[in-house]
């Protein structure tokens, strides 16, 4: 009776399951698991944020700083982050025995110094991007350090100038 | 256009329809309350399948609430889209059922959700819950996403309570709930009642934290099981809309993984069906060798389910020597080890005797409900999305479709099993074959208020994505998965049959459910009530 094969296979087969914890998970190299954020090389520009699918990754300001915080508990492990961020400074590990007992264990944050507008003290951005943009663009530092609208102010007058228009253009 | 395809349309243009819009193989056509009915027959008399019909509500853009019918021509690979505009104080539609079965959930989703009355016939909340308020349809625009209605509490207790403990497990995910009516030990009638746990995942994509690139993240977690089917056919709708033009490579990618996940999902349901039986060294056997596929998809995509490779454009990972090589591996060890258990399974004779001849779905009821996948092959019916619509590198292989007439279980389970080994061979051919190039395309535009229609053969039958595009994110994309079609094909399968038969015929429709299952039992003569258990092991899924 061909049924009987059933037994042929399975002792054929042995054990297959794991004797986890106690042996190696198996884990294939190109497994996503959760991430890393690199304080020292991240910039607080957001680009994670504005990718990250269901919201792990958040930005917010606290008092004088800009909080960038990955909470493990909401993450899907795509790694879209690391593929997008501008400063190379999200890595995908391998991690994902992630549980514990204590919440505040899944949640890690880079804390940002905010650059204020030096015209009027309107945030503008986190002190890194903008030291990184002036690093990776021929702009000008004193432009850099103003808000939107005080950075236009100030051009339109620097154009007015230039063609000696009374009073400095608009303002 | 072909010439039977001009035809048609010529003689849906007498009945009153107007073409719209002609975009590649799909058919757009404008039709008043009116000629629908006759629009409708006409269709189906034609040959075409109704894949689903979809409310949207487009007053932001031309001022009325429409009602999309999206019809599939299978033999000529053509989809007709009709569209019933209405005003908003004259929301109404006339029903299409007497002559199109199958329409009878998405005309009453339509309703829920957008508030189009449908008229002509008995009409009940489908999907939206009891105590929701009336007249407050959530997928009108105005109707904020963060919203949430008041909702009011039945004042009345009727004297005497049931208290069924389940089958809404709180910790269970995708409780189903069937109704059957029992003379004795042979099933009556049966009555469905789902969408317990509905997620609003298309109003989700509509709300404002959401955009075109991470909807697929969000696409593939409306199924445990086929989720990349999800993503995939949200891409492929979203690059239809917009003429992206995917590189090859991409599409090999993609249809690489959709049979892997279809191997994965198949050895999943035979494992399920085994365990039903009472054959639980089936069930064990048939798990071993899916873990194979599990952990090879993991190692393609980076995860062993919910893959996130697919982005609109491409693929986010390609594919190289050694993953190949451990393809091919990999399929050969599993297809070695199928074709000895399938061989086994089948022989034990209370398999056989369980499954033949029960839960028959007549070829005729499976046509009128417009099943779809495994079920439609097993009753008879050709349908096969990778050979009538042929999408990705579907072009490229040559595989058999299953087909079986007796509409039984056992045919069900035995489309199953061949579907393996194609899938199998499927793969080959794709590696084979596999062009070189990008794996995705640099950049895209899309522009908004463009639509299209996407389907993919999920491993439990066509999957559909309906999209119009919008500013930033989609206008409104409609998902239909394909137990949505089946589930309304088991009351023809239950009913007249024994009870007995129940469980296996409701798994037999690789339906998604909870891990445990209820079935409440009425019994007519005794006015007493039990329930059933039905413990399989289905991890979650639709919509």
């Amino acid at each position: 009776m061909s049924l009987v094969k059933i037994l042929e296979i399975a002792l054929k087969t042995g054990r297959v399951t794991r004797r986890y914890p106690a042996e190696e998970p198996l884990v294939t190299p190109e497994f996503r698991g959760s991430i890393e954020v690199d304080p020292s090389k991240c910039w607080g520009c957001g680009a994670c944020v504005k990718v990250c699918p269901p919201n792990a990754l958040t930005l917010t300001p606290s008092g004088k700083s800009l909080v960038l915080e990955y909470f493990v508990g909401r993450c899907i492990f795509c790694g879209m982050c690391a593929e997008v961020c501008p400063a190379k400074a999200i890595t995908v590990t391998k991690k994902f025995e992630l549980a514990s007992a204590n919440l505040r264990d899944l949640r890690s944050r880079v804390v940002h110094e905010v650059l204020r507008c030096s015209v009027c003290g309107t945030p503008i951005a986190a002190e890194a991007e903008v030291r990184a943009v002036v690093k990776a663009s021929p702009v000008s530092e004193e432009y850099a350090v103003l808000c939107p609208r005080c950075r236009k102010e100030r051009f339109a007058k620097s154009i007015g100038l230039r063609v000696g228009a009374p009073g400095g253009g608009p303002s | 256009m072909t010439e039977p395809v001009g035809k048609l349309i010529e003689e849906l243009k007498n009945l009153g329809g107007k073409v719209e819009e002609v975009r590649g193989r799909e058919i757009y056509l404008v039709a008043s309350r009116d000629s629908l009915r006759s629009l409708a027959k006409a269709l189906y008399s034609a040959g075409a399948y109704l894949k689903t019909c979809a409310g949207v509500d487009e007053r932001p853009i031309q001022g009325v609430l429409s009602v999309y019918y999206i019809f599939g021509l299978d033999e000529l690979g053509v989809d007709v889209i009709l569209r019933v505009p209405v005003t908003e104080e004259d929301a109404r539609v006339p029903t299409i059922v007497p002559e199109v079965p199958a329409a009878d959930w998405c005309e009453l989703e339509a309703r829920d959700m957008i508030g189009v009355e449908i008229t002509g016939r008995p009409v009940r909340r489908l999907v939206l819950p009891e105590d929701w308020p009336e007249g407050v349809y959530p997928l009108r625009k105005d109707f904020d996403y963060s919203t949430r209605p008041l909702r009011g509490f039945r004042s009345e207790l009727p004297e005497e309570v049931g208290v069924p403990l389940g089958p809404y497990h709180p910790a269970l995910h995708e409780p189903e709930y069937f109704e059957l009516y029992v003379d004795g030990e042979k099933v009556v009638d049966v009555v469905y009642r789902g969408f317990h746990v509905h997620r609003g995942i298309e109003k989700l994509a509509e709300s404002p934290r959401f955009t075109y690139k991470q909807v697929p993240f969000l696409a593939e977690r409306i199924c445990g099981i086929c989720g990349f089917v999800h993503s995939s056919c949200y891409v492929m709708a979203v690059e239809k809309a917009a003429g992206i033009e995917v590189p090859e490579r991409a599409e090999f990618i993609r249809s690489i993984v959709l049979e892997v996940e279809r191997l994965h999902s198949h050895l999943l349901w035979l494992g399920v069906a085994a365990h039903l039986l009472g054959y639980d060294a089936g069930f064990m056997h048939a798990w071993r060798i899916r873990e194979h596929t599990m952990v090879l998809a993991e190692y393609l995509t980076g995860s062993r389910k919910t893959y996130g490779i697919n982005i609109i454009g491409g693929v986010r990972k390609d594919l190289n020597v050694d993953k190949l090589d451990k393809t091919l591996k990999t399929l050969a060890t599993v297809r070695e080890e199928f074709v000895k258990l399938a061989e086994v399974m089948l022989s034990v004779p209370q398999i056989r005797s369980r499954a033949s001849g029960t839960g028959v779905l007549s070829r005729f009821e499976a046509r009128a409900l417009s099943v779809v996948g495994p079920v439609a092959r097993a009753s008879g019916l050709y349908r096969d999305v990778r050979k009538d619509y042929p999408y990705f590198a579907y072009r490229e292989v040559s595989f058999k479709v299953p087909l079986y007439t007796e509409g039984d279980n056992l045919a069900r389970l035995l489309v199953r099993v061949e579907e393996v080994l194609e899938s199998i061979e499927i793969i080959k051919q794709l590696i084979d074959k596999l062009p070189g190039g990008p794996i995705a395309v640099e950049s895209w535009d899309i522009p908004p208020y463009r639509r299209a229609v996407a389907a993919i053969e999920a491993p439990r039958g066509e999957d559909v994505h309906f999209i119009i595009t919008g500013v930033g994110k989609p206008y409104r994309w409609r998902v239909r998965a394909p137990t949505y079609q089946n589930i309304p094909a088991l009351r023809a399968m239950l009913r007249g049959a024994p009870l007995a038969d129940a469980p296996l015929t409701i798994a037999s429709i690789d339906p998604c459910f909870s891990c445990t299952d209820r079935v409440v039992v009425y019994d007519l003569k005794t006015g007493s009530r039990r329930t059933l258990r039905i413990s399989g092991g289905v991890p979650p899924c639709p919509l």
